[in-house]
């Protein structure tokens, strides 16, 4: 990189960045201040969270020589090899997130939706050719919730307010929070309050378009008879408004069976 | 010199080889049933698997040890059962954590690396074996428990449930508006990413206590964040009252001694005085 002294760029996902030894590259996304550091033995990863009612809107990031104070937390990396490139790929939450909207939606009977839902990305930073992991950081503070029957049988999620929007213009693309369309059906003969529902994030992979926006496969939930008994399915391909997009994160978890009827069952809560 | 050449050496020796040859097959089948279940189960079932396929095999290289040594297993086995009562009788107290120690394995009310708590002790499960229970405490100790004494005594496990709810007690100043309290505290939950948003926490009022009303203030934690969550939020409400100008009372104590003991008045009179001085005295005053 060039722009040395010549002050910030935006960042961008999965692009190998070079550094010379000294030199420290700088972030701002989401909540987050991440400063990367090459020296001649070692990967220094300094990053600083933000209070949750910051709400910035672009990643910019930087290369200089300029260090955070001592009291930001510091992650020291052996170097092995003499790989000067470091790459930031996202990824999804490693828990299932639910998501509750600040209004809750009532489909009718017989009805469907399609609501779009942003959920926030962890950032590995990774380095050398072959994109070793030194550390991951969520590009957000998630906070913890629990789903399930009772305190006995269910599971720890991360929780996300969402406005529930219906129209994908509507929705803010920011380059750390990735997009799942979930269409959700209501095939019972009574109508479907949705207050809350649990986004099977751990299987959904990331996908980056030219736009530097991520997007997941579309999520869709087939609401038959009881709430606990609803079918959740993964798409294969992505919704067509994404545009022409590259694989920058694989899935955190198979799409195995026993997990898929365990989404199945707590799908509402 | 007889004596010597007459015992048929080979025989022992062939038995004590099925001896050695069943410990080592049963250690490396055991170490192997182990590795192969470390991926895919927990570690007291491993630990379980692991010692199991090494009883058996010992077990099995034991009875054709002593078949190769020429003794009958019926003769074996008879014996056994009358010197199983003979050492039963002789070492109850053996017999019994034995016992026990099948029922835990059965009943499973805690499994290695869980939490328990036995009487006031809390520690780690590292170890259930045949005759006990091995705890590592939080502060490092190795605790031996019998099996007899888990059986028998109430046995708190702290980490079978995936989270945990606390309950802190929050006591504020008569004069302070409790809803606002309340609101705080509830503010405070939602920020800490510890505690979980559902179950939801709540406050209640517990008590007017002698100096303070006594609220509880419970909120859910992860169970490997006991300790945070706890730490956390009580330095968190403890900023936060600070900020808002919330008092939390503390008991006062005043040490009155009664009226007897009070301290004599002393006056100093001038040489013009002395002449028409008074009774000083404090009875005098009341």
């Amino acid at each position: 990189m060039d722009s040395e002294s010549a002050g910030r760029d935006d960042g961008v996902w999965a692009l190998p960045y070079t550094l010379a030894s000294g030199q420290t590259q700088y972030h701002e996304l989401g909540q987050v201040r991440l400063w990367v550091t090459l020296l001649d033995q070692e990967w220094q990863v300094r990053s600083q969270t933000l209070g949750a009612d910051t709400d910035p809107v672009t990643w910019s990031q930087s290369i200089g020589h300029t260090l955070p104070s001592a009291d930001v937390q510091l992650q020291r990396f052996i170097r092995s090899g003499e790989s000067e490139t470091v790459t930031f790929i996202p990824a999804v939450a490693s828990l299932p997130t639910v998501i509750r909207p600040y209004h809750p939606v009532t489909i009718p009977a017989g009805g469907r939706c399609v609501i779009y839902v942003g959920t926030v990305v962890w950032m590995k930073v990774c380095v050398g050719e072959s994109q070793s992991v030194l550390t991951e950081i969520p590009l957000g503070t998630p906070s913890l919730t629990w789903v399930g029957r009772n305190t006995m049988e269910g599971e720890l999620c991360y929780s996300s307010s969402s406005f529930a929007r219906l129209v994908l213009e509507a929705v803010p693309k920011r380059p750390w929070r990735a997009v799942t369309p979930v269409t959700i059906v209501n095939r019972r003969e009574e109508p479907l309050l949705l207050e809350r529902f649990s986004l099977p994030t751990p299987l959904l992979s990331l996908h980056l378009n030219d736009r530097g926006q991520l997007w997941t496969p579309g999520v869709t939930v087939v609401c038959e008879t009881e709430m606990n008994s609803a079918s959740l399915n993964v798409d294969t391909k992505l919704l067509p408004a994404a545009g022409v997009c590259q694989r920058v994160g694989p899935a955190r978890e198979e799409m195995a069976r026993g997990r898929l009827v365990r989404a199945f069952d707590r799908i509402f809560g | 010199m007889s004596v010597v050449t007459d015992i048929a050496w080979g025989t022992w020796f062939s038995s004590l080889f099925l001896l050695v040859l069943g410990l080592v097959l049963g250690s490396f089948a055991g170490r192997s049933a182990a590795k192969f279940m470390a991926q895919r189960s927990t570690r007291h079932h491993t630990v379980m698997v692991r010692r199991l396929v090494f009883y058996l095999i010992v077990l099995l290289f034991a009875m054709a040890a002593l078949r190769e040594a020429g003794f009958s297993l019926e003769v074996v086995l008879g014996a056994a059962g009358i010197l199983t009562v003979a050492i039963g009788f002789a070492s109850q107290t053996s017999a019994s954590n034995m016992i026990s120690g099948l029922f835990l394995l059965v009943e499973k009310p805690f499994e290695i690396g869980d939490v328990i708590e036995v009487d006031a002790t809390i520690g780690e499960v590292i170890g259930i074996d045949m005759l006990s229970v091995k705890l590592r405490t939080p502060d490092n100790l190795y605790v031996r428990i019998p099996n007899e004494t888990l059986i028998k005594t109430r046995v708190v496990n702290r980490s079978r449930f995936p989270i945990r709810r606390l309950d802190l007690t929050v006591g504020i100043a008569y004069a302070e508006d409790v809803e606002r309290v309340e609101k705080l505290l509830l503010g405070l939950a939602e920020q800490n990413p510890v505690c979980l948003e559902e179950p939801k926490p709540f406050v209640l009022v517990t008590a007017f206590g002698p100096s303070s009303v006594d609220l509880q203030f419970s909120f859910w934690v992860p169970k490997d964040k006991v300790l945070d969550g706890r730490s956390g939020i009580m330095v968190g409400i403890k900023k936060a009252l600070d900020r808002e100008g919330i008092e939390i009372p503390f008991p006062h104590t005043s040490i009155y001694a009664g009226s007897h003991s009070e301290p004599f008045r002393v006056q100093l009179l001038g040489p013009e005085t002395i002449a028409n001085k008074e009774s000083v005295d404090v009875d005098q005053d009341r």
